[in-house]
């Protein structure tokens, strides 16, 4: 049995990491077979829906809250079996399979949402999730990675190498250099290293570009370019992936492209983040930002 | 690492050379003499097509898309083009091909969907 890879996406918050992430690894069990266990590191708790076709899963959270304690719970209560084809008792498409949990987390505006993701790895652990047979866990992080409850994958060492889903848009620009900080900060005691940026395309002039470029100047790649298409809002409203939902359309097989280099990829480095000076450089130079006289910083415009 | 659809090993780092990328894909293209054309279509968001675009035979650009369409799986005559090897192609094609490709390579770096037809 190959060693297990466990894999985590982050990203801005809205950036379409949950979509990238199960539309990915959708096409690596359909397409090759692999076995995967997804875990949800969000409080939203849509980092599964597509692959079971349900609105939210129960979270590990929640099913604690209702029977007291974490410990009262069994890991079938948490760890579901995709649905279809992603199922590991269908085998009809592909031996591939997705078991899917999701951490959960407080109520927004209460308490800390990191300890979710905390309680929700070690008991997942604990209970020998990750004994069974398995390629791939994949961690769906969101990017707020100053609260520490969050870098909790990279933190200890769980998730050893990172995706960082961005677009072109300044904001996801940030988000992902500050991600690569979180990952800078632990590489050297949790051995978690970046493995590429995933730009998940608006579709705006020179996005590819700048992707590029950001990579290449925090030592990565930009291991894929994700078009924009229609077939992704299709098949969520089926609560599907792509791949599932219509695996001939050009959309599937760009995922298929990028579940291929992600599972050859080992290009895997220890980050080195841009300071904000060089980033507004980098935004400048390709017209996310527009540069201006030093005299005129802070002032209105005028009439 | 990829570029063009090819892996470049993690010890050859994050920045590959266009001279690396051309010796790869000319050594795994292989003979192309029986490949007389390579005609490119672009098409918009909504599946209309824009136009054709011939392409140089003997460049880069040529060969690669040669190289691509033999490799891929994708069904059908005229094959897409992932976004990520389109404008890879063109900034290697750019570097190397200079003139000869630079109004393909222009049309490439747009946000438009290619498909490629080599016999």
């Amino acid at each position: 049995m190959a060693e297990l890879r466990q894999i985590a996406f982050y990203g801005k918050g809205g950036i379409g990491k949950s979509t990238t992430s199960q539309n990915t690894l959708a096409a690596m069990a359909h397409y090759f077979g692999k076995k995967i266990l997804i875990v949800g590191c969000d409080p939203k708790a849509d980092s599964t829906r597509l692959i079971l076709h349900e609105k939210a899963q129960c979270t590990i959270m929640q099913l604690a809250s209702e029977a007291g304690t974490v410990e009262d719970l069994e890991l079938d209560d948490v760890c579901k079996p995709g649905a279809a084809e992603f199922d590991p008792a269908n085998t009809d498409i592909t031996d591939g399979f997705i078991m899917c949990a999701e951490s959960g987390g407080p109520e927004p505006g209460v308490g800390c949402a990191g300890r979710g993701v905390i309680t929700a790895i070690n008991f997942l652990e604990e209970e020998g999730a990750y004994d069974q047979d398995l390629d791939f866990v994949s961690y769906d992080v969101l990017g707020d990675v100053v609260c520490g409850g969050f870098a909790m994958p990279i933190r200890e060492g769980k998730a050893q190498e990172i995706y960082i889903v961005m677009s072109g848009e300044m904001m996801a620009m940030y988000a992902a250099n500050n991600i690569s900080k979180g990952i800078l900060k632990y590489a050297n005691t949790g051995g978690v290293r970046l493995a590429g940026l995933i730009c998940n395309a608006r579709m705006t002039d020179r996005e590819y570009d700048l992707a590029k470029h950001l990579a290449e100047q925090i030592g990565t790649q930009l291991i894929h370019f994700v078009p924009r298409s229609n077939h992704v809002q299709r098949a969520e409203l089926r609560r599907m992936t792509v791949v599932e939902f219509a695996d001939k359309t050009d959309q599937a097989f760009e995922y298929k492209e990028l579940a291929r280099k992600i599972i050859a990829n080992d290009l895997k480095v220890i980050p080195k983040p841009l300071e904000m000076d060089d980033l507004e450089a980098l935004l400048m130079e390709y017209g996310l930002e527009e540069e201006v006289e030093a005299d005129a910083i802070g002032k209105k415009a005028t009439a | 690492m990829f570029i063009c659809g090819y892996h470049f090993p993690a010890a050859m780092g994050n920045k590959i050379s266009h001279e690396q990328v051309v010796e790869k894909v000319i050594s795994e293209a292989g003979d192309l003499s029986d490949v007389s054309y390579a005609i490119l279509t672009s098409e918009n968001r909504d599946g209309i097509k824009q136009e054709d675009l011939r392409v140089e035979k003997g460049s880069f650009l040529f060969t690669a898309l040669a190289d691509y369409y033999k490799k891929s799986d994708i069904e059908g005559e005229y094959k897409m083009i992932f976004y990520t090897n389109k404008y890879q192609m063109s900034e290697v094609s750019k570097a190397v091909d200079g003139g000869v490709t630079a109004a393909v390579c222009k049309k490439l770096d747009d946000m438009l969907l290619y498909r490629v037809k080599v016999a």
